[in-house]
C-alpha cells in the first residue's frame, strides 16, 4: 500500500472506486429510506461519517456486487452502474442513480503507476458522496415501499456471469435529471447522476 | 469538470425547503441564480401575472389559478420565508373556498389544506375543523396527513383512529389509504419489537421506580386521571416532541416552582367523537405553558444580596470542532433579495391577531353574517377583487388590466376583421 501514497496503480484505483461504489450504494439506500434507518450503523470513513447497512442479507447481496464490480473494473470492461429504486407493488421506476465509468484502457498495458495522491482522490469522493447527501433538498419524498436493483452496463462481449441476468435500462419517462460531481483515479473517472420523475407543477 | 451551475443547489442546500413532490431542478436553479444575483424583477412580474389573474379569472374552475399561483410560489422560494408569502396565500386560498360545496372533496383543494395545516403551529385543530366543515372526507390524503401527525406527537392510537375513519367514510383513493395504513401499523410494531428487544438487552432487572414528571395512560374512558400505580406500563412510553428512547428522565423535583403544563386537561376531541364542537365560536384559548404574569421591573429590590442567579459563561466545547484540511472560503455569500419593484402598495401584511384557525373562524362568522345581513359594515367599492390576492392592488392597476384587456380584445376584433375582408376580396 505503500505505493499508493505516491502514484495509483490499476488495481488500486479499481479498488477505490469499488469502495466508494460499496459507500456511495449504502448511502443511497440510507438516505432514501430503502432500508429501515435502524438496520445501519455508523462508520468513519474519507473523513466522515457514513451509514453502512447491518441487514446480513444485503450485505452480503452488495458484497458479491462489489467483488464482481472490482474485477471488471480491473479490466477496464464496465461502462455504468446503475441503482434503480422502484416501487414495491406497482413496479414502476422512481428513481435512477446512475453512475458512468470512463476507463483508461491505456493502463492495461503500462503497469507505472499515475501521479495522483490517493488523499485528492478519496477529497474528491466525499464531495461526491456529500452531494448524494445534499440530493435530499430537492428530491421528492418516496412515500410507497420501495425496492432496489443494481444494473451495470459492461462491454458486449462478456459473459453474463452466474446470478446475474440481462435487463432492460429502466428508464424513467418524464424525468428531471441532475449532474452530480465526479471524481477520477486518473484511470476511472465515475461521473454520477440522479434521475427523478418530474414533479407535476411548474 | 464541467459542473458549473449544478453547484448553486449544493452551497444553499441548507435554505431549501424539501418538498413531498420534490422540486423541479430548472427552477430550482433560476431561483438560486436569481436570488444571488438580486434579480426579482422576473420573479415580481409572474407574481404580478399571477395576482391579476386571480382578479380577472372569469372561468368556472378559479381554485385552478390559486393552486398554479401556490405551486409557483413554492418553487420559486425555495427557502420559504417572508418573501414567498406562502403561509398567506394558503390562509387565503383555503378560506377563499370553504363556502364552495364543489371544492370540498377536490384533491387540489384539500391538498392546499394539507400544506396549509402543516404549516400552522396546531395542524390537529385545522383537520378537526375541516372534518367539522365536511372538506376532504372522501380524499385518503386528508386522512394521511392527520394521522402522521398524530405519529410525529406519538399518539398511535389515535393515528390508528383516523385511519378508521378513513375507511368508514370510503375515502379515495382506497389503496393508497389501504397501504399507508399497513406501514403505520409495520412502524408501530416495529417499534414495540424494538422497546422489547431493549427491555431484554439490558442486564439489571429493571426495578419499578417512581418517575416524576411522566404522564400517564387513560384508564377507561374517562380522562382524569386517579392512578396510584406511577411504574410500569401505567407510564406512557412515548410522549409528544422529541422522542428520547430509553429511560425517562429522572426529574429533579427539589424546589421547583415550575407551572407544568398538562396536556390531559387542555380541551382534546379526537376524531372518534366528531362534529361535538360546532366550531362557531373561537376556542377557548390553550392552555399556556410557563406563563408568568406581567409585572413592574424597575425597582425591584433584591431580597437579599447574593441570592441572584447568575448565568454562567458558557464552558468552552470539550470538543474539536471539525474543519476541513482543506478548507477554504465559500466562494460566494448568500446575499439578500432586492425589495420588490413594486413599491406603490406593500406586500399585505398578514393579520397577526390569534392563530390562523380563529382568523379562519371569523372569517366564517362575518361570513354568515353578511348573509344573514346583519353584517355592520358595507363596502361600496369592490374590496374583494383590491384584497383578495396575496399583495394589495389599486383602483388604478385593475382598471389597467382591464383596458389592457378590452385593447387585445379590439384588436384582436380588427385583425379578424381584416382577415375576413382580405378573403372576401379574394373571392
Amino acid at each position: 500500500m505503500s505505493s499508493t501514497l505516491k502514484g495509483i496503480t490499476l488495481k488500486g484505483s479499481a479498488e477505490l472506486v469499488a469502495e466508494f461504489f460499496s459507500f456511495g450504494i449504502n448511502s443511497i439506500l440510507y438516505q432514501r429510506g430503502i432500508y429501515p434507518p435502524e438496520t445501519f450503523t455508523r462508520v468513519t470513513h474519507y473523513d466522515m461519517s457514513l451509514q453502512l447497512t447491518t441487514d446480513p442479507k444485503l450485505k452480503n447481496y452488495l458484497t458479491n456486487v462489489v467483488s464482481q464490480l472490482k474485477e471488471w473494473l480491473f479490466e477496464c470492461t464496465v461502462q455504468k452502474l446503475v441503482l434503480v429504486i422502484t416501487c414495491l407493488e406497482t413496479n414502476e421506476v422512481l428513481e435512477r442513480w446512475q453512475f458512468d465509468i470512463e476507463c483508461d484502457k491505456s493502463a492495461k498495458e503500462s503497469s507505472a503507476p499515475r501521479e495522483k495522491s490517493i488523499k485528492t482522490i478519496q477529497d474528491e469522493i466525499r464531495s461526491v458522496i456529500r452531494q448524494i447527501t445534499a440530493t435530499v433538498t430537492f428530491l421528492p419524498l418516496l412515500e410507497v415501499p420501495c425496492a432496489f436493483d443494481l444494473l451495470v452496463y459492461t462491454d458486449k462481449d462478456l459473459v453474463v456471469p452466474e446470478k446475474w441476468e440481462e435487463s432492460g435500462p429502466q428508464i424513467i419517462n418524464q424525468s428531471e435529471e441532475v449532474r452530480l460531481r465526479s471524481f477520477t483515479t486518473s484511470i476511472h473517472k465515475v461521473n454520477s447522476m440522479v434521475a427523478y420523475k418530474r414533479t407535476d407543477s411548474v | 469538470m464541467a459542473e458549473g451551475g449544478d453547484v448553486e443547489w449544493e452551497l444553499s442546500k441548507e435554505n431549501i425547503q424539501p418538498l413531498r413532490r420534490g422540486r423541479a431542478i430548472s427552477a430550482l436553479h433560476q431561483a438560486l441564480t436569481q436570488q444571488q444575483d438580486g434579480l426579482s424583477s422576473v420573479i415580481n412580474q409572474q407574481r404580478q401575472a399571477f395576482e391579476s389573474e386571480l382578479r380577472m379569472y372569469e372561468g368556472d374552475d378559479p381554485l385552478d389559478v390559486w393552486d398554479r399561483y401556490i405551486k409557483w410560489t413554492e418553487q420559486t422560494f425555495p427557502q420559504g420565508g417572508k418573501e414567498s408569502n406562502l403561509t398567506t396565500l394558503l390562509e387565503r386560498a383555503v378560506t377563499r373556498f370553504t363556502e364552495e360545496k364543489k371544492y370540498h372533496n377536490d384533491p387540489r383543494y384539500v391538498d392546499l389544506w394539507i400544506k396549509f395545516a402543516e404549516s400552522c403551529p396546531e395542524p390537529l385543530d385545522i383537520y378537526r375543523y375541516m372534518q367539522a366543515q365536511g372538506i376532504g372526507m372522501t380524499q385518503a390524503s386528508l386522512y394521511i396527513a392527520w394521522s402522521e401527525e398524530y405519529e410525529n406527537q406519538g399518539n398511535f392510537h389515535k393515528a390508528d383512529l383516523v385511519y378508521q375513519e378513513g375507511f368508514k367514510k370510503c375515502a379515495e383513493p382506497h389503496d393508497k389509504l389501504l397501504q399507508f395504513h399497513k406501514s403505520l401499523q409495520a412502524r408501530v410494531s416495529r417499534q414495540v419489537m424494538m422497546e422489547v428487544e431493549d427491555d431484554d438487552s439490558d442486564e439489571e432487572p429493571k426495578q419499578p421506580e417512581r418517575v416524576s414528571l411522566v404522564d400517564l395512560k387513560y384508564r377507561g374512558k374517562k380522562k382524569a386521571i386517579a392512578l396510584v400505580n406511577r411504574t410500569g406500563p401505567a407510564i406512557r412510553s412515548v410522549s409528544g416532541g422529541l422522542q428520547s428512547r430509553g429511560a425517562p428522565v429522572l426529574g429533579n423535583a427539589s424546589n421547583t416552582r415550575l407551572m407544568i403544563f398538562d396536556e390531559s386537561k387542555a380541551p382534546t376531541a379526537g376524531p372518534s367523537e366528531p362534529r361535538l364542537e360546532p366550531w362557531m365560536a373561537p376556542p377557548t384559548s390553550r392552555a399556556k405553558e410557563n406563563e408568568k404574569r406581567p409585572e413592574k421591573w424597575c425597582d425591584v429590590k433584591k431580597s437579599k444580596f447574593g441570592h441572584t442567579v447568575m448565568a454562567p459563561p458558557p464552558s468552552k466545547p470539550t470538543f474539536q470542532p471539525f474543519v476541513d484540511e482543506s478548507d477554504q472560503p465559500p466562494t460566494m455569500t448568500p446575499c439578500k433579495i432586492n425589495p420588490a419593484v413594486n413599491t406603490v402598495l406593500s406586500a399585505r401584511k398578514p393579520c397577526r391577531e390569534g392563530t390562523p384557525l380563529k382568523r379562519l373562524q371569523e372569517h366564517h362568522l362575518q361570513q354568515k353574517e353578511a348573509e344573514l345581513g346583519k353584517s355592520q359594515e358595507q363596502s361600496m367599492y369592490c374590496k374583494d377583487l383590491l384584497l383578495s390576492g396575496a399583495t394589495e392592488f389599486c383602483f388604478e392597476e385593475l382598471r389597467a388590466e382591464r383596458y389592457f384587456k378590452k385593447i387585445a380584445q379590439d384588436t384582436q376584433e380588427v385583425s379578424g376583421q381584416k382577415d375576413h375582408s382580405g378573403s372576401s376580396a379574394a373571392k
